[in-house]
């Protein structure tokens, strides 16, 4: 009988400073040859002895054995994980739940929506989506975060910016005194009007805080998008990944297990669901 | 039953002060096999209020070794009535579906299910309602004859004895005599009798979608922050509530870390919260999950309802909360 409750080794290959309390971890796997994942899964990543936390992937999904995960020390399990580095072993289980629409967004255009830690698990979709450019349409990506301390993924967002067909928006809700910002400054809802995109064949993805994806929820179908093109990737206490626990339960649906990224027209008439 | 005890631990109800309890047994003298409800439900004895998970050890080397830790031995459980045989195989539907926990289906593999079909009715109750009890028949897309293993039904003088299984037919080691259709036609008899004496009512009618058209009742409110204390009663004395948390525990040199599950209660502050916030940290809300968990959510998640009508909730909620009475509520459009 499988037990899904049970960890693997998964052995730190690399450790990527990219904030102050954020880092990329890079894995690879020697014991499961078969591991792969899809863009928007997560993976239940623990210390024995401290405990275990969902973590999205934010890596591309093409490389075979190998997968990262971008980490924000905020909980117990996340601070000790910040204390470990390259050659350092974690407990793993996964991957778990369900991903971006990524056969969906074939042939469409793609508006990215994130903010702070949430660019996190769009980076591995992003990543696909760069590979096979020609499979989509426009791409717009927004992200913000807090201060441009704050920004992930810094050698990359360059990058991005040059890809063919995309629009590439930057703001921070705060720059601190003396420094240099030449970007847009406010909530990421204050890029909606530069947009280079319209609602009709796009798909929006959105991954960010809680307030942050309820106001963008609320922009975009002001905008024109309708409910059934909007997706969020949600956050929620997970204990077990397979819909057994109870905690990350919305209405019928379990996150872990039916999510973690849903279309909102499928969650938007349950309670509790956006703080 | 001697002969049985040797072989199996064997849960049944005994009378602990003033209440009866699911305990097991040594001899079959404290077997209180006309009792009406039990304080707890007999799910513990399936899926354990705390359970060792797995074992890490680590060694000199500083390699993690994990031991899995799966139950062991063979259980009878005697006597259920047919409202927690039915919780139980909701619990399999939870336990058993897309993914199978290893650790409940191994106890659930190694245990017989003797069900006992009811002679009284207790003021909370209300299985006939919705339609778990008070006597074992097929409920919700679920046959008992899959997943019980024996009906007993006390006919007064001699019990009634239907086999769903060959495990359960080989319990007896003394010839049974056979029915006859007169001893079915006074099963029928006793429960139609038994079905008259029910107090408590629950309307199912279109019940799951009126609660989702009901979020913003004030009952929610006015019962959740006026009554509810968050003591968790409700959830640990029902049958089919399967939340759990885990926990880990490790020796002062870290040589052995064991990770527990207990269950949780989604009545805890704590639930549903994450790092900038909580999604039910009101009582209200907290309380809303409950009722519609059981009532609506549970139907499109598992094809059944989370609650078999046992009653415990009310029975043991300390300010009197009553899931009948805030459905009800709701569906006289009543306003306070």
């Amino acid at each position: 009988m499988n037990n899904w409750l049970k960890p693997f080794m998964a052995r730190i290959v690399f450790k990527k400073k990219e904030t102050y309390d954020t880092s990329t971890y890079g894995f690879q796997l020697k014991e499961n040859p078969d591991f792969s994942f899809l863009p928007g899964q997560f993976n239940m990543v623990g210390i024995p002895g401290v405990g275990e936390a969902p973590i999205s992937f934010s890596s591309d999904p093409g490389e075979k054995n190998k997968f990262e995960h971008t980490i924000r020390a905020v909980g117990r399990v996340t601070q000790t994980i910040a204390r470990y580095k390259e050659g350092d072993g974690l407990q793993i289980r996964g991957p778990y739940g369900r991903g971006w629409p990524l056969e969906d967004a074939q042939g469409k255009n793609i508006l990215v929506v994130a903010g702070g830690i949430g660019l996190a698990p769009l980076r591995g979709f992003l990543l696909q989506v760069w590979k096979d450019r020609n499979d989509f349409g426009k791409v717009v990506i927004l992200y913000g975060a807090r201060t441009p301390e704050d920004l992930l993924f810094r050698e990359e967002l360059p990058l991005w910016r040059k890809k063919p067909n995309t629009q590439f928006l930057l703001t921070v809700d705060e720059v601190p005194p003396r420094t240099r910002w030449e970007e847009n400054q406010g909530v990421v809802t204050t890029l909606f009007d530069r947009m280079e995109v319209s609602p009709d064949n796009t798909l929006a993805l959105v991954c960010g805080p809680e307030i942050m994806m309820r106001f963008v929820v609320v922009g975009l179908l002001q905008r024109g998008y309708p409910a059934s093109r909007l997706y969020l990737s949600l956050e929620r206490r997970m204990k077990c990944g397979v819909g057994q626990c109870g905690h990350c339960q919305i209405g019928p649906k379990y996150v872990c297990r039916d999510g973690p990224v849903f279309c909102y027209r499928e969650i938007r008439s349950f309670p509790d669901t956006l703080i | 039953m001697n002969s049985l005890l040797r072989q199996y631990t064997v849960i049944g109800p005994v009378r602990e002060g003033r209440e009866i309890l699911f305990q097991p047994i040594k001899s079959p003298q404290p077997l209180q096999m006309d009792y009406v409800s039990t304080m707890a439900a007999p799910r513990k004895f399936i899926y354990p209020s705390r359970q060792l998970l797995f074992r890490f050890l680590r060694h000199p080397n500083d390699q993690l070794i994990t031991e899995e830790i799966l139950p062991q031995g063979q259980q009878i459980l005697l006597g259920v009535h047919p409202c927690d045989a039915h919780a139980i195989m909701v619990l399999d539907r939870v336990f058993m579906g897309e993914f199978t926990d290893p650790y409940y289906a191994k106890k659930r593999q190694n245990t017989l299910l003797v069900v006992l079909n009811c002679q009284g009715v207790g003021r909370n109750c209300f299985c006939d309602s919705m339609g778990t009890g008070p006597f074992l028949h097929v409920w919700m897309g679920q046959d008992p004859a899959k997943g019980c293993d024996l009906e007993l039904t006390d006919l007064g003088d001699r019990y009634l004895v239907e086999f769903f299984s060959e495990k359960a037919e080989q319990l007896f080691s003394f010839p049974l005599e056979t029915a006859t259709d007169e001893d079915v036609q006074l099963k029928r008899k006793k429960e139609t009798k038994v079905k008259e004496k029910f107090i408590k009512k629950l309307n199912l009618e279109n019940l799951p979608s009126l609660l989702l058209e009901n979020l913003d009742h004030p009952v929610w409110s006015r019962v959740g922050e006026g009554m509810c204390l968050s003591c968790t009663n409700c959830t640990m004395v029902c049958p089919t509530c399967y939340c759990y948390n885990t926990v880990d525990r490790a020796e002062l040199d870290l040589s052995k870390i064991e990770r527990y599950r207990y269950w949780d209660s989604c009545q805890e502050l704590h639930f549903a919260e994450v790092h900038g916030g909580n999604f039910r940290s009101t009582r209200g809300a907290r309380l809303r999950q409950f009722v519609l968990h059981k009532l609506s959510y549970w139907v499109k998640q598992y094809g059944c309802f989370g609650c078999v009508g046992c009653g415990r909730c009310i029975s043991w909620c300390p300010t009197g909360i009553d899931l009948t009475e805030i459905v009800g509520e709701i569906r006289a459009g009543r306003v306070q």
